[in-house]
């Protein structure tokens, strides 16, 4: 049987983009996210549109992708939001609202996977944190407090799991071509971006993905648990 | 055959090197470079006979002038040198006021001023062709410290320090530079020490590393090949750390 994955914040950018490159390779993905409309039927695809704060929409998603595939080798969580907002003007809302997606979500999932990953034996954990949790930005300190929240998490969680053969990892990407930033940025300011970075461009959902890739790859990244992949193109080296 | 890209690799002789020479083999032409060149002869011999395009040849990265005529024989003879892997290193343990200005300058010289004499002789046809990759061998200890181990400490943060500003100077021309940073693997750097040393130590990474084992050569070279890789085109200047989990920052 072939490989399993749970992905979140699979209708759009680097999450759709990595449900598709996972069908591709074969593997059967369980696709969570508010609307699914982008990802096109696929006979390895199973969807589960909910919203991802809600402890149920994990553990439902996970329990599908038991039954159908037997075992989850991989949880993706790429589900995030990211509304700007000057520090003084931030409110109790919006803070608790992008820890719910941004982190808590990320828990919840790795909650529900973890059962069978640790029967299993052996599974992968990749969660999406930003160069911003390191970074910061005017106007971001919720988000970027919440991706910082990220790595914590996912260092614990590499503790927590590695005598079991589970592996944790985090993606932290730069500016990336999707639709997520085009709702604080214009598109000059995007091609400004893409000017001032080392490489001289923002990075592409498929360097996240191949990123991911990666880091899943349990012969491959099998050493590799606990870390942070900034995938930046160079910007702003620490 | 002709066609296909080669793959530099320093110390490529024993350990991570040899092990990354093997995996690269697999995709690109690969040239063992060592100090003890009959150990590369007999890699070579070996990967050849496993249907890899392989060479062998003798450079000491303490010494600048090897390393400039390798390289010029590399270029001359084999092709020019598309990914430099530079792992060649040497590892000294003793309390810091043990350390002797020979002991530090092998230290510095072998990691530091080797990694960027390599990297110098191989970057002009690189940056030209705007084409090509470096990985170099840092490791665990370029972001945390080491008891009795100061020297090779220091050595390999300053690797990491010249392949972060490597990467900045390369990258308009689409090189990129990276760094691995490996914690505790199986190789003969780690063997060769007394049997009573090499027990104790591998009964306290059991307990202290988080996959409570040591990793192999060949699960860091994995990682070498994945980033002198397309598959990470946008990642450049970073320390990517096949460690078991024992440095995470």
């Amino acid at each position: 049987m072939g490989n399993a994955a749970l992905v979140t914040g699979a209708g759009s950018g680097i999450g759709r983009a990595l449900c598709l490159r996972l069908l591709a390779d074969g593997w059967t993905v369980c696709a969570v996210d508010r609307d699914l409309a982008g990802l096109p039927d696929h006979a390895g695809l199973l969807r589960c549109v909910g919203d991802v704060r809600v402890p149920s929409t994990s553990t439902d998603a996970a329990a599908r992708l038991l039954a159908t595939a037997g075992r989850i080798d991989a949880l993706v969580t790429c589900a995030a939001i990211y509304h700007v907002r000057p520090f003084l003007d931030l409110d109790e809302e919006l803070w608790d609202e992008t820890f719910a997606v941004n982190t808590t979500a990320g828990l919840l999932a790795a909650q529900a996977v973890l059962p069978a990953m640790r029967a299993q034996g052996n599974g992968a954990i990749v969660l999406f944190s930003s160069t911003l949790a390191r970074h910061g930005q005017v106007g971001g300190a919720h988000y970027a407090a919440s991706k910082g929240a990220v790595l914590g998490l996912a260092r614990s969680l590499a503790l927590e799991t590695a005598e079991q053969g589970i592996r944790v990892n985090t993606v932290s990407p730069g500016l990336t071509d999707t639709p997520q930033p085009r709702g604080n940025m214009t598109e000059a300011q995007l091609r400004a971006r893409a000017h001032d970075n080392p490489l001289g461009r923002i990075g592409e959902v498929s360097d996240m993905v191949e990123a991911v890739l990666f880091l899943i790859d349990a012969d491959e990244a099998s050493y590799v648990t606990g870390q942070d992949l900034r995938v930046t193109g160079g910007e702003r080296l620490f | 055959m002709a066609a296909r890209d080669i793959a530099l690799i320093t110390g490529g002789a024993s350990g991570i090197g040899a092990a990354t020479a093997i995996r690269l083999a697999r995709r690109m032409a690969v040239v063992i470079a060592d100090r003890d060149l009959p150990a590369a002869e007999r890699l070579a011999a070996s990967i050849k006979q496993d249907g890899g395009n392989a060479f062998a040849i003798e450079m000491d990265v303490a010494s600048g002038t090897s390393v400039r005529q390798a390289v010029a024989r590399i270029s001359q003879d084999i092709g020019p040198v598309r990914h430099l892997f530079s792992n060649a290193g040497i590892n000294i343990r003793q309390p810091v006021e043990d350390i002797t200005p020979p002991d530090w300058a092998a230290m510095m010289n072998t990691h530091v001023r080797g990694g960027f004499l390599v990297a110098q002789a191989v970057l002009a046809r690189m940056l030209a062709d705007r084409r090509g990759g470096i990985v170099f061998t840092s490791s665990d200890f370029a972001v945390v410290g080491m008891a009795r181990g100061a020297a090779y400490a220091a050595a390999k943060t300053a690797l990491y320090s010249l392949a972060k500003s490597l990467a900045l100077e390369c990258a308009p021309f689409g090189v990129r530079v990276n760094a691995i940073g490996p914690g505790p693997i199986d190789t003969p750097l780690l063997r060769n020490r007394p049997e009573a040393e090499w027990r104790e130590a591998t009964d306290r990474f059991a307990r202290i590393v988080p996959m409570r084992r040591l990793g192999s050569a060949d699960e860091v070279a994995a990682c070498v090949d994945f980033l002198l890789s397309d598959r990470a085109s946008f990642i450049t200047g970073q320390l990517l750390h096949p460690n078991g989990g024992q440095v995470m920052w």
